[in-house]
């Protein structure tokens, strides 16, 4: 099923959650809606499963107008932040609860819930589970039952809202692939909400980058990482460092000195901001012409090579590099520095 | 107590527990012996007369028909008033929430009063009633009333701030999965909220049964009509029938005894539950 919300806006009192937002997903798509707490990342997803309403926009699923339609007549399956078992039900009776409060014409014999509770069961691997109640079961576990609940009604979309932010890492990790094989398997169009970019940049086809109730960037996420479209995604998406610049005369320059800024567009003069990776920099000899230079802060080892951190004086956001694992870097020592990859943004 | 990080010396922690234990007996369990004891003086015989004598049945069949009307009423009130105001967002909530607290802070003869001066004979509405031949003040719908204001709060209030804490995501998933609202509030919200409404109409049972200031105001004191068991033991003791008095308040007691043993039961389960042990 395809999915299109189209100039949404949504306020809550003072505060605007959403101003003129236009997002599409294809059918069999896996979206994640990516953004910081307050960034309207999850009011988006409630107002296309229909638990919130835009005060303009409108809202369609395969082309058809639902912007009126209330949750229980659009037909999506909705797993909750954290979870939203009945506790006083059996995990079986949970699962069933779907179909169980079908109209009776609509609602399949009791021997036929049964077993698509019992297919769903094996479907999240909690074969056999049934018949114990949510406080019994592990947080994975509570997880999968909420999503075995939420398919039981065969929905054509997906929505969920942070599924993995109340696990642990190592369940975290193993449920996101387990995720996106059932995703792929059931073909369903699924979205997902999370503050976690790891975890949108492994899991989703594409990534939604969201902040202060618009949208910065919809991109794959090699783009969204590669080539963000904003000073916002470039420090949210990825280790990033900021270096606050300023172009005059058609060159970068830092503290008065011109300095080697491999970028693609200078544009105008004016005060603006250096975006680059930590692995997009290289040491330089000392006293090279156009390099940064810094006092190393920290140095930790990490994979293989040397995490460093160090000050440069007039910017007090500390900056992160890559360095060999030979490098002769310590803290309270002086270093020279080159992007070799950046990024100019000019402030908004 | 002896990993307390308090550090009261034992001879300290004893007093503290004597005062306590001997405050109690003699303001509480004290007046409840004597009850029994008075009630029971002069015999079993006499005590079953006292509570068998027209007049006194009368004040049972009352207070019971009082707070089988109230009751269910409040729980109603106190569902519709805990829902709309955990479950929505509208102006005025604040307002609300202080509006329900209103029967604990007045005094219950105020409340009894503001009836007087809506539905009595000089009342706002007074003549208009007295011309449709309805009597509210001096008979059982001014009983009633009066009960169910000074009982309003008492299941509202213990429903809030459980409703508040359970938030609305289990509402909401039942209606993602297509129940209908009262699918959900059957299904859902009851099943959550059993242990406390129960809590919620077991106290406002006992008050119901128990008040006597607003009743008093609106009763009319008619004996074998307008007398519920709160008033009929007053007027007995102002009789100087002092076995019959406490014959019928040893019922009282009772209640507020039954009260206290379903209560515990209640919080003993309510917390089982609260600590997500299951069923």
């Amino acid at each position: 099923m395809s999915i299109r919300l189209d100039r949404i806006s949504k306020r809550f009192g003072d505060f605007a959650a959403l101003r003129d937002v236009s997002l599409e997903a294809r059918p069999g798509e896996f979206l994640a809606l990516l953004g910081p707490s307050g960034s309207g990342k999850t009011t988006l997803l409630r107002i296309m499963a229909g638990l919130e309403f835009p005060d303009a926009g409108t809202v369609s699923f395969d082309d058809q107008d639902v912007t009126g339609l209330k949750v229980a007549d659009r037909g999506v399956g909705f797993v909750f932040q954290h979870y939203a078992l009945f506790k006083h039900m059996t995990i079986a009776d949970n699962i069933a609860f779907g179909l169980s409060v079908r109209k009776r014409r609509n609602r399949p014999p009791r021997a036929e819930i049964a077993a698509r509770v019992r297919e769903l069961l094996e479907l999240v691997q909690l074969d056999g589970l049934g018949g114990r109640y949510p406080a019994q079961l592990s947080g994975g576990q509570r997880q999968r039952v909420a999503l075995a609940r939420a398919l039981a009604v065969d929905p054509k979309l997906l929505l969920l809202d942070e599924p993995f932010g109340a696990l642990d890492a190592k369940v975290r990790k193993d449920l996101r692939r387990w995720l996106r094989a059932l995703h792929d398997r059931m073909g369903l169009t699924s979205i997902f909400v999370t503050h976690d970019q790891e975890e949108a940049l492994e899991l989703a086809d594409r990534v939604v980058v969201m902040d202060h109730g618009v949208i910065e960037q919809v991109a794959l996420p090699k783009e969204v990482y590669e080539e963000p479209a904003s000073a916002f995604v470039f420090d949210f998406v990825g280790a990033s460092n900021r270096v606050p610049v300023t172009v005059a005369d058609g060159r970068v320059t830092f503290g008065g000195r011109v300095i080697d800024a491999p970028v693609a567009e200078i544009g105008a003069d004016g005060p603006a901001e250096l975006f680059f990776r930590p692995h997009d920099s290289v040491l330089a000899a000392g006293g090279e012409a156009g390099a940064l230079e810094a006092t190393v802060t920290l140095v930790r080892p990490r994979d293989g090579r040397l995490h460093v951190e160090a000050e440069m004086a007039g910017d007090d956001r500390p900056i992160e590099l890559l360095a060999p694992a030979d490098a002769l870097v310590a803290p309270g020592r002086a270093i020279t520095f080159r992007p070799t990859r950046a990024r100019l943004f000019r402030p908004r | 107590m002896t990993n307390s990080p308090l550090t009261e010396s034992r001879g300290a922690r004893w007093a503290l527990l004597t005062v306590g234990i001997v405050f109690l007996a003699l303001f509480l369990l004290l007046p409840l012996v004597a009850v029994f004891a008075e009630a029971l003086g002069q015999g079993l015989g006499t005590y079953l007369d006292a509570i068998a004598e027209p007049d006194a049945l009368a004040a049972i069949r009352l207070t019971l028909l009082v707070a089988a009307i109230s009751v269910p009423l409040n729980v109603v009130f106190g569902i519709a008033a805990a829902w709309s105001i955990t479950k929505f967002d509208f102006p005025g909530k604040s307002l609300v929430i202080s509006l329900i607290d209103l029967p604990f802070s007045v005094s219950p003869v105020v409340a009894g009063l503001i009836y007087v001066l809506l539905f009595g004979a000089q009342g706002w509405w007074g003549e208009w009633l007295a011309a449709h031949d309805v009597q509210i003040i001096f008979a059982v719908p001014g009983i009633v009333l009066a009960t169910i204001f000074v009982t309003f709060p008492f299941v509202a209030r213990e429903l809030i701030p459980l409703m508040a804490e359970q938030g609305r995501d289990d509402e909401e998933a039942a209606l993602s999965l297509g129940a209908s609202g009262w699918q959900t509030f059957r299904r859902v919200t009851l099943p959550n909220i059993r242990w406390g409404l129960l809590y919620g109409v077991l106290l406002c049972n006992a008050r119901a049964m128990g008040e006597f200031g607003a009743v008093s105001v609106v009763s009319g004191h008619i004996r074998g009509k307008t007398n519920t068991m709160p008033l009929h033991v007053e007027i007995l003791y102002n009789e100087y029938n002092f076995a019959a008095a406490f014959a019928v308040a040893s019922l009282l007691a009772l209640l507020a005894l039954v009260t206290l043993v379903l209560k515990s039961v209640l919080e003993w389960r309510y917390d089982y539950q609260g600590k997500g042990n299951g069923h």
